[in-house]
């Protein structure tokens, strides 16, 4: 990356300790790659929940105490006494041999949990078994690392990543049930967005020493509790699509120069903290200077982006369709806001020329509604 | 290998001949590290014999209260004894609370982890046994949430790749032979904390589990998990050992005493909590 973006992003951080890209981030970018303000704030390592935080809107996720507690416990389970649960589900639905066995434990090095240290620990034990010289197959909490804008990102791979007729496959040990076959669509999204990043981190490391991407699977393998059950299972999901999509948008990110040379040079997401860590910058200004960037807020945000409940409560204040998501918003190709709808459909407002279609679609449904209307009353 | 004393028996007899062994093959160094093994073993063998242990290691309905009342690194020893495996906590609270009676809690395993290690250096060999943590093979560091006994030779004390599901192999015959033991012995037979602790270990071993697979842990033949455990075994072992000899040979040679009981330094000076992204 040039060295003027970079600063000139150092400066849109302000005093603020630099924040890397996480899982979490990286779902926003391949979720919603066009909103200029999520670009900018974590291109610039901003902290975002703060920043949220301080103009009213604190993010309300990752509080379900309930819902970690589970996770870990289910994960705890499965991989109890040498992943017993899990060598059992491999057996029965990936084919695993008998001998497929070996299980390194890559959560800390010697008793060292440092990042660094697991990375360089993973990276080893990784290509040793991607060369086929050392036993591996089940490689709990690797250690990967991702270059995103010229900084590195830490990723650890929720489960395990291992190997299936010499490929590396992805896993992910999830809590949410599959129940005769069939998750909750979201959540298996979700956990596949976030797997595709360790697919890539997973390539890239391997990829440096000269060892191929097809190396690594496009395919996630997914553990969850079958049925209303506690005991686990196994299912691939295809990431190919989400895989190639985030490569793309990972390797768009260098052009974050061409988004921060549009903004006015003094403009800073600074929160002006003080010895105690606590924010000196008036709530206004930050949110005038954040209004100042455009948003592209999409009710899914919510599931990924600390700044979603204020990007929604501004859409909102703007009576924007984005509220209304992507579906409702397509079909009103060309008009932003609700008050417009409605202002075309009750014949207030004069529709310009392209609109002149949409206006008459919108009245000919108020026609219809108030008819029903009618309909009802009279009933 | 379901009574400690008989396993430490074994464990006797096989350190006297690996002594002979290195004794005439000329290693003084390997002589006296094993000498210093059989010690501790007798030490153990003594004590044991001494506290009049329970023999049988399914739950006699006089010696409850007496039994109740060891301390809790007895009920560790004991547990792991019956598993004849480094195991985990976790694990081990499970196999005491289904063979024996008793208070046994995991957060007090991790206190008494500290405690012993402690003990160790302030006066090394004073216990005829002290609990400590598996060993790497590689880096021949402490394994996470692994504990061992102090009595067992290196070799089952250090984890190689397949020594997990070696060791789960291994624990599931003792807790099956325990079953059997305790089916077998007059009372009420095993309980039925020991049959469903079996029954989630057999579910995860190719063909342990009854034919008829609607039944559900009454049907549950302990003969027929070992049968299965020792053939998966079988698959495994030689690799494994391999792996573990030659580990057990470099800690020997890289380690002293202490090291070799509760580990090599750990590579980091510090533990960083926020380490983990």
């Amino acid at each position: 990356m040039k060295a003027p973006v970079d600063g000139r992003l150092a400066a849109l951080r302000g005093s603020g300790k630099r924040l890397d890209y996480n899982a979490r981030s990286l779902a926003a970018l391949e979720n919603n790659p066009r909103c200029t303000l999520r670009a900018l704030l974590d291109a610039s390592g901003s902290n975002k929940a703060a920043i949220a935080a301080h103009v009213g809107h604190p993010p309300a996720f990752g509080q379900s105490v309930f819902a970690i507690t589970r996770g870990n416990a289910f994960e705890a389970m499965v991989k109890d006494n040498g992943c017993a649960e899990l060598l059992r589900v491999l057996r029965e639905t990936l084919e695993l041999t008998l001998p497929e066995v070996a299980y390194e434990d890559l959560n800390d090095v010697g008793g060292n949990g440092r990042s660094d240290k697991r990375y360089e620990r993973t990276e080893e034990v990784l290509l040793r078994a991607a060369r086929g010289d050392g036993e591996g197959t089940l490689f709990d909490h690797p250690m990967l690392r991702l270059l995103i804008g010229g900084h590195p990102a830490y990723l650890e791979p929720d489960l395990v990543a291992f190997r299936i007729d010499g490929r590396f496959h992805v896993m992910e040990i999830k809590s949410f049930p599959i129940i005769d076959g069939q998750a909750d669509p979201t959540q298996v999204r979700a956990a596949t967005t976030q797997a595709c990043a360790y697919i890539i981190a997973l390539r890239d490391l391997l990829g440096r020493a000269g060892i191929g991407a097809e190396a690594v699977s496009d395919t996630i393998v997914l553990v969850a509790p079958k049925d209303f059950t506690n005991r686990p299972t196994a299912a691939f999901v295809d990431a190919r699509k989400q895989v190639a999509a985030l490569t793309r948008q990972l390797s768009r990110i260098e052009r974050i120069g061409e988004l921060v040379d549009l903004l006015p040079d003094d403009l800073t997401f600074d929160l002006y903290l003080d010895e105690d860590e606590q924010p000196r910058r008036p709530p206004e200004e930050l949110a005038e200077t954040l209004d100042q960037v455009l948003k592209t807020y999409r009710p899914d945000c919510l599931n990924h982006c600390e700044m979603a409940f204020y990007c929604r409560s501004r859409a909102r204040a703007e009576a924007s369709l984005d509220v209304l998501g992507p579906v409702v918003r397509e079909q009103f190709g060309g008009i932003d806001t609700t008050t417009m709808v409605m202002g075309l459909a009750r014949g207030e407002l004069k529709p310009s020329e392209d609109q002149v279609e949409m206006a008459a679609a919108l009245r000919h449904a108020a026609r219809l509604r108030a008819e029903l209307e009618d309909l009802g009353g009279a009933a | 290998m379901s009574d400690p004393l008989d396993a430490l028996e074994k464990s006797i007899g096989t350190l006297r001949r690996a002594i002979r062994d290195a004794a005439a093959a000329g290693d003084a160094e390997r002589a006296r590290e094993l000498r210093m093994q059989l010690r501790r073993a007798e030490r153990a063998w003594d004590a044991l014999v001494d506290t009049g242990e329970p023999t049988p290691p399914s739950p006699p309905p006089a010696p409850v209260a007496r039994g109740s009342q060891l301390p809790a690194r007895e009920h560790v020893h004991r547990a792991l004894m019956l598993l004849g495996a480094p195991a985990a906590p976790k694990l081990i609270v499970g196999v005491h609370e289904a063979f024996f009676p008793g208070e046994l809690s995991a957060s007090k395993l991790s206190s008494l982890r500290r405690d012993e290690e402690r003990s160790y250096r302030s006066s090394p060999g004073a216990r005829p046994y002290y609990l400590c943590p598996a060993l790497a093979h590689d880096l021949l560091t402490p394994v996470r949430a692994l504990i061992t006994i102090s009595t067992w030779p290196l070799e089952r004390r250090v984890i190689g790749p397949l020594s997990p599901r070696v060791d789960f192999l291994t624990s599931a015959i003792g807790i099956a032979e325990a079953v059997h033991t305790a089916a077998d012995s007059t009372g009420e037979g095993p309980s039925p904390e020991a049959l469903r602790l079996l029954w989630r270990f057999a579910v995860n071993i190719p063909d342990a589990m009854p034919k008829d697979a609607s039944s559900h842990g009454g049907a549950l033949d302990p003969q027929q998990v070992v049968i299965a455990a020792r053939a998966e075994l079988d698959v495994h072992t030689d690799a494994d050992r391999a792996t573990r000899t030659a580990a057990a040979r470099q800690a020997r040679k890289s380690l002293g005493d202490d090291e070799q009981l509760f580990g090599a330094p750990s590579q980091g000076v510090t533990y960083l909590r926020s380490a983990r992204a």
